[in-house]
């Protein structure tokens, strides 16, 4: 499904992403581990169009095709999902009208006709639920003045909204108490299928008590330095990441 | 340049004596308004580009009558028709409690009632194109809304513009104790060609009135100079919303006298502009006695190759303590060469007052264009949706809900057409 070859990638010439290689197929469950400011959330931003970033060399191919060309828009209605580390506030929009928009557009592009405001309404009772979110919240300003939670949770409740084939879920588990993380991690398993993929970037190894990764992949100074199973994740979280470092 | 302009024709030809005295008058003093052109004008030029249109077409005008009113829209509604500055009473429909004269038409009393609108407090003494409206001016319409009146529908003043030259409009309006009336003034352009419209009105809120003013300019080519003056009484209210979009050039003066304790003044404003035009909004609040709350919010988007202009003035006179004073102007600008001149001025004689006053220039948030891409929605919708976000301040004070679905509207409508690059 997601194919990245040699991604180097930088920002106002200061390079981040050094030659990253990584493969996701269908039915997977990836989890990216890495310091602070290996360039995990600049990944997640480059798949997703963000376009402040120069791809410098590399590639990545999403559903075998190219995506460089494509912006945000294109990328998140071919199937991308990002759910962000820090969900910006939008004061004057509420979530409820950019969710109809958005999904609308979706639709659109699949050639389906736009929901109308009844089914649209079924919709989003039925993601409410599953991320277990308050109408009043989709209502108001997006994420304006949400609490850290309640933002994390919105991002989910969105992903749910657009059914995306590769989520990438970027730090979605900080700052969530015990509660939530189950919330949360439960709205994840459910969408879960044999036909989508997701990507979860962490700093800890609880998430992946709840959302159980088929591989862990750790990221250093821009590139995947090593790769493996979910017990990668508990041997990091005992030994730390110099560990890896020494080793190479 | 005021000379080249011959305007004793238009005071030779005044048939009222008092009127053509106010003219002469404001002729003489025709200097001293000259005088602070330059500083009021600074970045809008209005007389180098109007010079030559500035007098008045003496050859009787003629206009297509069915297609202005063709125009006007086909509702019950009260509304008050006006064409190239001269009142048409079969095309209007006005409430009762509403009375509607021609000035020259009034009796000696209530002459004497508008003596002070009308004459009384214009700033033709300080402003060039105001006085020009004084001496130009054919004819001033009088509203005279009655005591104790509560007039729950809006009435519609339209007013048309049929000159390739000027078209000069004056209104007084006088709100008497305890009522309510809503106005929402229009300009339309009937002629294809480049014209200004110059247009003055004076509003006295008696004792306890309240009024609602809405004030739309939508122009294509024209040139537009727009005063309005208000005197308030005691705990009178007044609600202005001027929304402006494109326009060659356009000029609004909104001066808000509070004369009195316990007066209540909000000014809300929003302009969009595009096609290299140029909206400036000048306004002045004045507070002379205490307890009065004046409160004004401006936004604005501007495109590449347009400009706006705010300046807002607040005084706060020596006897006006407890004074509550509050403004702000927030701009976008959507290119490098898209420009807003912004400035408050404050001046103060009293002590114990609350004032604040705020200006941003910024261009769009970029973080959260990305974030509603990243959602599958394109740049242009995206655009749209944070652009219209940022006006809903303005917009969400309108009270009622159909005039606000219509300037919203309005709104989306105008945003589609900005140039983002
Ligand atoms: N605009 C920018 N200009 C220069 N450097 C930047 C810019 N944005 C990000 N960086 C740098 O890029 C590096 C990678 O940042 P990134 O946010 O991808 O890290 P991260 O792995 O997500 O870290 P964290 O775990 O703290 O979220 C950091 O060193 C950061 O300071
Ligand atoms: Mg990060």
């Amino acid at each position: 499904m997601l194919e990245i070859k040699n991604l180097h990638a930088s920002i106002d010439d200061t390079k981040i992403l050094k030659g990253l290689n990584l493969k996701v197929s269908t039915g997977e469950v990836h989890a990216i581990m890495g310091p602070n400011g290996s360039g995990k959330s600049t990944l997640a931003s480059v798949i997703a169009g963000r376009e402040d970033y120069d791809v410098t060399e590399g590639k990545i191919d999403f559903m075998n095709n190219e995506l460089s060309e494509l912006s945000p828009d294109e990328r998140a209605r071919e199937g991308i999902f990002l759910a962000f580390q820090y969900p910006v506030e939008i004061p004057g929009v509420s979530t409820t009208n950019f969710m109809k928009t958005a999904v609308n557009q979706v639709r659109k592009s699949k050639g389906e006709k736009p929901l109308d405001a009844v089914e649209f309404l079924k919709l989003m009772k039925e993601k409410m639920k599953l991320v277990n979110i308050k109408q009043e919240l989709l209502s108001r300003s997006i994420n304006e003045g949400f609490s850290g939670g309640e933002k994390k949770r919105n991002e989910i409740f969105q992903m749910a909204m657009l059914n995306p084939k590769l989520s990438i879920l970027d730090e979605t588990d900080s700052g969530l108490d015990i509660d939530a993380l189950k919330i949360v991690s439960n709205g994840v398993n459910t969408l879960r299928s044999k036909d989508n993929a997701t990507i979860v970037v962490t700093h800890y190894q609880r998430l992946l008590n709840y959302i159980v990764p088929d591989f862990v992949h750790v990221l250093m100074d821009g590139k995947i330095v090593k790769s493996g199973d979910k017990n990668l994740a508990l041997e990091l979280e005992e030994k730390g990441y110099d560990w890896i470092k020494v080793k190479n | 340049m005021v000379e080249s302009l011959n305007l004793e024709k238009s005071i030779s030809r005044e048939l009222d004596k008092d009127v053509k005295l106010m003219k002469s008058n404001t002729l003489k003093n025709i200097k001293g308004s000259l005088k602070t052109y330059k500083e009021e004008y600074k970045y809008t030029p209005l007389f180098k580009k109007t010079a030559n249109k500035i007098q008045i077409n003496d050859s009787k005008l003629d206009y297509d009558i069915e297609k202005i009113k063709s125009s006007i829209p086909k509702n019950d509604d009260y509304k008050i028709i006006v064409i190239d500055g001269l009142y048409k009473e079969e095309l209007s429909k006005i409430p009762s409690g509403v009375l509607i004269n021609k000035y020259s038409d009034l009796s000696e009393d209530m002459k004497g009632e508008f003596q002070k609108a009308y004459r009384g407090f214009d700033d033709s003494k300080k402003d060039i194109f105001s006085s020009i409206n004084t001496i130009n001016h054919l004819e001033c319409l009088t509203i005279c809304v009655e005591k104790d009146v509560n007039i729950k529908n809006k009435i519609s003043i339209i007013n048309f513009t049929n000159s390739t030259q000027s078209s000069y409009f004056r209104k007084s309006i006088l709100i008497k104790k305890s009522s309510y009336v809503s106005f929402s003034e229009e300009f339309l352009g009937s002629t294809e060609e480049i014209s200004f419209s110059n247009s003055v009105s004076e509003i006295f809120l008696d004792e306890n009135s309240k009024l609602d003013y809405f004030s739309c300019q939508n122009f294509r080519k024209n040139f537009h100079f727009n005063s309005i003056n208000v005197f308030q009484r005691k705990d009178s209210i007044s609600n202005f919303h001027t929304y402006s979009f494109s326009g060659a050039t356009i000029r609004n003066n909104l001066n808000i006298l509070l004369k009195d304790k316990n007066c209540y003044a909000n000014m809300y404003g929003f302009y969009a502009i595009k096609n290299k035009s140029h909206i400036d909004n000048h306004t002045t609040v004045d507070h002379m006695d205490e307890n009065s709350i004046s409160n004004e919010h401006y936004k604005g988007i501007v495109e590449g190759g347009s400009r706006g202009v705010f300046n807002g003035k607040i005084y706060v006179r020596q006897k006006a303590q407890k004074t509550n004073a509050f403004q702000s102007n927030n701009n976008i600008l959507l290119s490098d060469n898209a420009k807003v001149n912004t400035k408050p001025q404050l001046e103060i004689w009293a002590d114990d007052v609350k004032c604040s006053h705020g200006c941003t220039v910024g261009q769009l948030d970029e973080d959260a264009l990305f974030y509603l891409m990243s959602r599958g929605i394109p740049k242009k919708e995206a655009t749209s949706i944070l652009l219209s976000a940022f006006s809903s301040d303005i917009t969400e004070k309108i009270e009622d809900d159909n005039l606000r679905k219509h300037y919203e509207e309005l709104i989306l409508s105008e945003l589609e057409g900005l140039n983002y690059e």
